[in-house]
């Protein structure tokens, strides 16, 4: 209901973000974990989303991913409404994801898990999966050769054979954002991606992030790691308790009183 | 980019297709030698039982071994296939394939409705479930007597008809070289197909399931689908297998497809290594022929057949292809390990 009115004509007199959600309400028996969020992303930003340890922000991640299907409230993606849509379906419109606890195919390699991550762009007619054409054999080379050029992108090409259960942690985290990026995402969630990362290897991320930015990938990022959020992000949310504390550039949230007592503490002041 | 990563995957991969090709004419010529090699009615006997326990093997590996779906009630499906087939070609007169047909489709449908549960039921839960599933069938088969005759059995169940050309015969199938060929042939089949499929997209997309359903679901692969999928096909096969079997035997009683039936299959695609195709068809032969060879030494032959078993799980939990690679690391040239 709210969707309509998020998509009519009043809003696209403006520009029309990405990612749309309003009055996101989301509660696990009595704990409020996500309460009256509502946020625009515009296409081509970085929008990050900080917060203390269990301020709701990964409940509002896989809220949008369509994990959990939010109490009350709307997500609009790019128009589409996506509510009561389940999560692989979101895929076909351009959301992909990253986990804060890595979900890779551990007993696929590298590159398999890439891999299968075109599910969703093959396109070839079904009787071909049994019988093996040369449009097939193009189809499977070209997906080969587009997941090895995304784990170039992410420094693993003398990996593509290795098992992914046996990648060191921070490869790991690189090989999860390869493939959320074989869905070739307009939107990518990515959740806590600097976690157990050194900070050569946080460094590289930032690039990454970047560089995925300039190719018209938005990217929404929860974070605790402050030199990505404020580096990279161009706007930043803050939460606390599952609610709305502030929203505004890295500069204004660095100086605003609330988000200082409520969670930078006194680290920047 | 000249990527040196892609042509170097390629090049392994024509490698690999090339010896694939030469393996699966390896097994063909297998398949035909057998039962010119062994010419007594008891080894004959043996390969058909290693022909029908492969297919169901087959088919609980797609199921188990690439969806990860812990299905303990493959029994079910073989004896409703066998069930199902025999009983329209003994009351209603039915034709032997259209028989086979109808036997194979009630199979896979049972299994679309066993995977609804699936569906929402993981792990142990499903495995109970798939159990459960086991017992009613085995129950109804037992109890229904006014269809099945029960405990009675059926008797006199025919092969398949003779294949007739211009009046003269050209194949009998109450020969058992020539039966021998139609399920070997058929089950060569099957194998052919399962391959194609899981060196498809769809091989990864199954497994993805099975590493991780969250995950796959976050790249647009729709778990639920997938799996009624597996156990369509999965349980398909095993009501091909089903009807082989009740045309073979040419008797039909319930306590062929008791649940302990469901356990010798899973039995048979562990210790050949689940997730992989070659290795339940091993693992299926080995299992039929091993309590035969051991028949000698009596009930004796129960504890060797329970302690390669427990080995196999304890120490080998990839089963024999595991073992298969392992011999195979240690004699090449280097001793490299990829």
């Amino acid at each position: 209901m709210s969707t309509v009115a998020a998509a009519g004509p009043l809003a696209s007199a403006a520009e029309v973000p990405l990612l749309r959600a309003r009055n996101l309400h989301k509660s696990f028996g009595g704990v409020r974990a996500v309460s009256d969020i509502s946020l625009d992303v515009p296409d081509g930003s970085i929008f990050a989303i900080i917060g203390p340890n269990g301020a709701g922000k990964s409940t509002l991640l896989n809220l949008v991913s369509g994990i959990y299907q939010p109490d009350s409230g709307s997500i609009t993606l790019n128009g589409h409404n996506l509510s009561g849509m389940r999560s692989h379906r979101r895929v076909r419109l351009g959301l992909a994801r990253t986990f804060q606890k890595i979900r890779l195919f551990k007993q696929l390699s590298v590159l398999d898990n890439v891999i299968a991550g075109f599910h969703v762009h093959h396109k070839i007619p079904a009787w071909q999966y049994v019988i093996h054409s040369a449009a097939f054999e193009d189809d499977q080379r070209r997906c080969r050769e587009e997941a090895v050029r995304l784990l170039e992108f992410f420094g693993m090409t003398d990996r593509l054979h290795v098992l992914a259960g046996e990648l060191s942690y921070g490869e790991q985290r690189m090989l999860e954002l390869a493939r959320s990026l074989a869905t070739r995402p307009r939107l990518l969630l990515i959740d806590e991606p600097a976690a157990g990362l050194n900070a050569a290897e946080v460094d590289g991320l930032l690039d990454r992030i970047r560089t995925l930015r300039s190719q018209g990938v938005t990217v929404v990022v929860v974070e605790h790691n402050m030199d990505l959020v404020m580096n990279v992000a161009d706007r930043i949310m803050v939460m606390d308790y599952g609610r709305h504390l502030f929203q505004g550039t890295p500069s204004e949230v660095q100086k605003n009183p609330a988000v200082v007592a409520a969670y930078l503490g006194g680290e920047l002041s | 980019m000249s990527d040196p990563a892609i042509t170097r995957g390629l090049g392994k991969g024509s490698i690999v297709l090339a010896s694939r090709q030469s393996r699966l004419i390896l097994a063909a010529l297998a398949i035909i030698a057998l039962p010119l090699i062994f010419t007594d009615t008891y080894w004959r006997t043996n390969l058909m039982i290693c022909a029908i326990n492969v297919l169901l093997a087959l088919g609980l590996d797609f199921i188990l071994g690439y969806t990860g779906q812990l299905n303990l009630g493959h029994s079910a499906f073989y004896g409703l296939g066998a069930y199902v087939s025999t009983l329209l070609i003994v009351k209603l007169g039915a034709p032997f394939w259209g028989a086979f047909v109808a036997g194979v489709v009630f199979a896979g449908l049972a299994g679309i409705f066993l995977s609804l549960f699936a569906v929402r039921l993981r792990g142990h839960y499903l495995a109970i479930a798939s159990l459960g599933f086991a017992v009613i069938v085995y129950q109804i088969l037992l109890n229904w007597i006014s269809l099945t005759q029960g405990p009675l059995g059926i008797y006199g169940i025919s092969p398949p008809p003779a294949i007739v050309v211009g009046g003269t015969t050209i194949v009998d199938f109450r020969n058992l070289t020539s039966f021998f060929y139609l399920v070997s042939g058929f089950t060569f089949l099957v194998y052919l197909l399962l391959d194609q499929l899981v060196r498809s997209p769809v091989g990864e997309t199954l497994t993805a399931i099975r590493e991780d359903e969250v995950s796959a679901a976050s790249l647009g692969i729709n778990g639920a689908a997938w799996k009624v999928f597996a156990f369509g096909v999965g349980a398909a096969i095993a009501g091909a297998a089903g009807c082989f079997y009740a045309s073979f035997v040419g008797t039909l009683v319930p306590d062929a497809f008791y649940v302990s039936e469901a356990f010798t299959i899973l039995a048979m695609v562990i210790v050949g290594g689940m997730g992989t195709l070659i290795g339940p068809v091993f693992g299926a032969i080995l299992l039929t022929l091993l309590p035969e060879v051991l028949r000698g030494i009596g009930d004796l032959r129960l504890v060797v057949y329970g302690a390669a078993l427990t080995f196999v799980v304890l120490f080998m939990p990839g089963g024999l292809v595991q073992a298969a690679r392992f011999v195979q690391e240690k004699l090449r040239p280097g001793g490299q390990k990829t």
